[in-house]
């Protein structure tokens, strides 16, 4: 390790303020935002430091904090994860979209329904469990789907409100919004597991 | 893996006609498109990239204009990009899990044709994850579809299993062939001591008469007390068969569940692997040793009563069966009802073992945070729910099967009402009736107990798919054909090795070190950047998806993970002691050490002066997870349990984290002194702690940025630079 002097001689010449850039993330606001399609349909972001620097992001990623409890608060913009193999930084939050112009908020929620494919269940058809592993066949609001759960037990979460979250083998996630609006045989293939 | 899908006649007549002649190298599915399920593909051809769907080629991407391609995990689905003339776009989405890895390997194909080479197409050698037959998913990490597979497999793997056990399992059967005789038996002189003695009034036209009717009642009581030692003898081997059953089937379980990856191990929660070894299993052997048996038994007994009754009377036969059609139709309309419940019920059960596992174990925390009282509600609430559910089921069947008891055995008034009509024609003796009407009661209980079959095979069923699901697992980090034993002298080389948990994202990207034996070599990096990973890789926890690590120039895969394990110490960042005492934790990776060797591990590791100032010295016992010892105690232990078995590689993952410097300092000149012929990895965040490393490596997300002595990084004025500067200069600031 480098002795004491020698170290302070080092931290004085080098502007050490800047070693960590670490970016602090905004409360995005339309006056510091400025939202805009990319070139390639994807979201593009201008936002104005508290410092007047201005930068600009080819491409940025929302993301909600709480997709399960509250996904239209909290959103968080980031560059992407795949950007230059590292992780992206959060640029800063969105609290509620409403504060944005409608095309603004449009864009986003868009880009949020394609980042989060759960598609709700509307109709169960069957439901088959054979060796541990259950088989439904049923309709959702993405189309007709069969999908393969593995230990019911564990994979069908029913939330406080009551809407239920189902998870199949791949993980991928399914919801229920309102169980008890189902129609009876549906209803009666699920019952079991709430 | 499958990367060349087929392409349905219309969307091939349409790419055909959108593609002049183009030679397809890849086609994968994408099956997302907004908010729906698509059916489309992806058709990769050596010049261009075409979406096909629908028949019709809805996006056309040549590969001159793209760049930069990228898979990224959303959430229930995945995303392709590539950036089109720079401008970053997403080309495609699909369902994650099933074509994540697809996609992954297609990003590296993509380079490749932008890169010129047209002619090698990547082949994965990625075990396909579906079945060929339905489509749906095998069981992880095997072949085996659990749709497809016929039961018949699983049943004679099953029997396979009894092997050793057939003889006894053969026991229940035979007493019960014996006991049923002798029940058939005792009707028959029950009839002659009615109808030849009690009803029979002319008492001198037997000669010893007394004798007779002495020896007809001590034969009743004696076949009684025959039939009672038998049962009593079936019970004994019973029990010795399902002992022995269930002793075979967990140890089986629990040493495959041994052999099993982390990757496999850790998508099981600990609950889950103990209710499969405790639970299913003792499902599995009530079957299999008490329940199979049982049921030939009955069977047996049924037909038998069967042929009795007819033989006696046809027509009272007849009555026996008349409530059958009921009660089955019954049963088929209950059918779903108790399925329900038993499954309702089972659920409440587990979810009551569950938040019991997760309390307890966490107690520290609940009292912590005075939630004692948060703890109380939640497992009440648990047990309130399981208890009302099983009054429930409870009532419900203790309802229904009484009622079916009484419909089933309906026939039995019918048959009196027609006995005592021929008993009054004196077509019929009184022992004549009697006898019949044992044998019909024989039947009914047969006929009661099929009412209960499909339960317990359907709950017999669901636990075996647990437990086959464990055993046909193929470990996916396996020993080489002919592993190599081998003593270490240490050098260690990772090379372009590139690792993910989940292969989409990878945690390491083409990571290359040269370590020559002896050397130390310290690890510093961001919390999260892949340090414990690469260490983890070193241990073969994992094998990495790309690239090769060596061990004396032979690639670990080839080393028996015995030998590679016995040579290597290591102490984990999470240092977990087994409860017992200080001795056996240090001991534990060198069974038979000396307890001379057991306080050298101690005082190197600094750890045998706390341990002697213990009441039980070496002995004193640590509790559950070692609680009863400080941080820095319990890692010191772990340290000596490192140093022990004199490894020719020492891992320390934060080993010293928990340590004041000064002890620290002890440690490291203690280690330093048996270090000399030692490779040795020190991952940490203090610097300090890698004063006498030889090298130091920085990881940066995943990516090796920095590697050298302490000197010439500093030179290098790069991250370790600034990491250093970073920490001295909060020391200065504190000083
Ligand atoms: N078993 C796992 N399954 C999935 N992801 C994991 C697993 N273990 C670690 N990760 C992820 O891999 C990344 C690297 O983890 P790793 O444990 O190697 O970090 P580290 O450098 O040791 O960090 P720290 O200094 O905090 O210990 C993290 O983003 C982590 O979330
Ligand atoms: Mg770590």
């Amino acid at each position: 390790m480098a002795n004491a002097t020698e170290t302070k001689k080092v931290l004085d010449d080098s502007d050490i303020t800047d070693l960590f850039e670490h970016r602090v993330s905004l409360d995005l606001t339309p006056e510091n935002a400025r939202f805009t399609r990319s070139g390639g349909g994807l979201i593009s972001l201008e936002v104005t430091q508290p410092s007047g620097k201005v930068e600009f992001f080819e491409r940025i990623v929302p993301i909600r904090a709480f997709p399960i409890s509250s996904p239209e608060t909290f959103i968080a913009i980031r560059e992407p994860d795949s950007q230059m193999g590292g992780r992206g930084a959060e640029i800063g939050m969105i609290e509620t979209l409403d504060i944005f112009p409608e095309e603004v908020s449009r864009m986003i929620r868009d880009e949020l329904e394609h980042r989060y494919f759960t598609p709700a269940i509307q109709k169960i058809h069957s439901f088959r469990e054979k060796f541990g592993y259950c088989y439904w066949d049923v309709t959702t609001t993405a189309g007709r789907v069969e999908f393969i759960m593995n230990n019911p037990g564990s994979n069908i979460r029913t939330l406080e409100d009551g809407r239920v979250f189902m998870y199949d083998i791949d993980g991928n996630c399914f919801t229920i919004e309102n169980p008890a609006a189902l129609d009876k045989h549906s209803y009666k293939k699920v019952e079991i597991y709430l | 893996m499958r990367l060349l899908f087929d392409l349905s006649p219309a969307d091939k007549a349409a790419f055909e006609a959108a593609s002049a002649g183009e030679r397809i190298l890849y086609c994968l599915p994408f099956d997302c498109r907004h908010d729906k399920r698509v059916d489309g593909r992806m058709v990769f051809t050596d010049k261009a990239i075409y979406k096909v769907i629908d028949a019709e080629v809805e996006a056309r991407w040549d590969f001159s204009e793209l760049s930069d391609f990228s898979v990224e995990v959303l959430y229930g689905c995945g995303a392709f990009f590539a950036k089109v003339n720079g401008n970053t776009t997403r080309l495609c989405r699909f369902i994650s899990g099933r074509n994540l890895t697809r996609y992954s390997v297609i990003v590296e194909a993509c380079n490749r044709i932008t890169g010129g080479d047209t002619e090698h197409t990547v082949v994965s050698d990625a075990p396909e994850r579906y079945c060929p037959k339905c489509g749906r998913p095998f069981i992880v990490n095997t072949h085996i579809c659990p749709y497809c597979q016929s039961k018949r497999e699983s049943y004679r793997k099953l029997w396979a299993m009894t092997k050793g056990l057939r003889l006894m399992m053969m026991v229940p059967l035979i007493t019960a062939f014996i006991g049923m005789a002798i029940t058939f038996v005792v009707p028959i002189l029950q009839r002659t001591l009615i109808d030849d003695y009690i009803q029979n009034s002319n008492f001198d036209a037997k000669e010893n008469w007394f004798l007779h009717f002495f020896l007809i009642v001590a034969a009743i009581v004696g076949f009684d007390m025959l039939s009672k030692v038998i049962s009593m003898v079936q019970g004994r081997i019973a029990a010795v068969a399902g002992n022995r059953f269930t002793r075979f089937l967990r140890t089986l379980l629990f040493e495959k569940i041994q052999l099993l990856s982390m990757s496999s191990v850790q998508k099981k929660s600990t609950g889950d692997l103990m209710g499969r070894i405790n639970n299913d299993v003792a499902v599995v052997q009530n079957f299999i040793t008490n329940l199979l048996p049982t049921y030939f038994a009955q069977l047996l007994s049924f037909f038998l009563g069967l042929v009795l009754i007819l033989s006696m009377s046809p027509v009272m036969s007849a009555f026996v069966f008349v409530p059958i059609p009921f009660v089955v139709w019954a049963i088929y309309l209950f059918r779903h009802m108790m399925r329900r419940l038993n499954i309702k019920q089972w659920m409440k059960g587990n979810r009551t073992n569950r938040t019991l596992q997760d309390i307890l174990s966490g107690i520290r925390v609940v009292k912590a945070y005075g939630r004692e009282e948060a703890a109380i509600e939640e497992f009440t609430d648990c047990t309130n729910q399981q208890a009302h559910q099983n009054e429930h089921t409870a009532k419900v069947f203790d309802t229904v099967f009484p009622l079916l008891g009484f419909a089933l055995r309906f026939g039995s008034y019918l048959i009196m009402w027609y006995g005592n009509v021929m008993l009054f024609y004196g077509a019929m003796t009184v022992g004549e009736l009697n006898q019949f009407n044992t044998y019909a009661s024989i039947i009914y209980n047969p006929l009661m107990q099929i009412t209960l079959i499909p339960r317990n095979i359907s709950a017999f069923a669901t636990s075996f798919g647990k437990i086959l699901e464990i055993l046909e697992e193929e470990p996916d980090v396996a020993d080489a054909r002919k592993p190599e034993h081998f003593k270490f002298k240490g050098d260690v080389s990772v090379q372009n090795v590139t690792f993910g948990y989940e292969s989409a994202t990878p945690v390491l990207r083409n990571v290359s070190v040269e370590v020559k034996a002896g050397e130390m070599i310290g690890i510093v990096g961001h919390s999260g950047c892949g340090k414990s990973t690469l260490i983890n890789l070193i241990m073969r926890m994992y094998d990495p998806t790309d690239g090769v690590i060596e061990i004396d120039g032979v690639n670990i895969k080839d080393i028996s993970q015995q030998s590679l394990r016995s040579q290597m110490g290591v102490v984990l960042q999470e240092t977990h002691l087994f409860s017992g005492s200080v001795r056996d934790n240090i001991k534990y990776a060198k069974p038979y050490a000396t307890d001379a060797e057991v306080i050298r591990a101690a005082r190197a590791a600094n750890a045998h002066d706390f341990i002697m100032r213990l009441p039980e010295g070496y002995n004193t016992i640590v509790g559950e997870k070692g609680y009863s010892l400080s941080g820095g105690e319990r890692q010191r232990i772990a340290i000596a349990r490192a140093l022990i078995h004199d490894p020719s590689i020492l891992i320390l993952d934060e080993a010293t984290a928990a340590l004041d410097t000064e002890t620290e300092k002890l440690i490291q000149d203690a280690i330093d002194k048996m270090t000399d012929n030692r490779t040795t990895f020190a991952i940490a965040h203090r610097l300090s702690t890698l004063r006498n490393a030889d090298k130091i490596l920085v990881i940066d997300h995943g990516r090796i940025a920095e590697f050298g002595t302490h000197k010439e990084l500093l030179d290098q004025r790069g991250i370790y630079f600034k990491l250093v500067m970073a920490q001295t200069r909060a020391a200065l600031e504190k000083g």
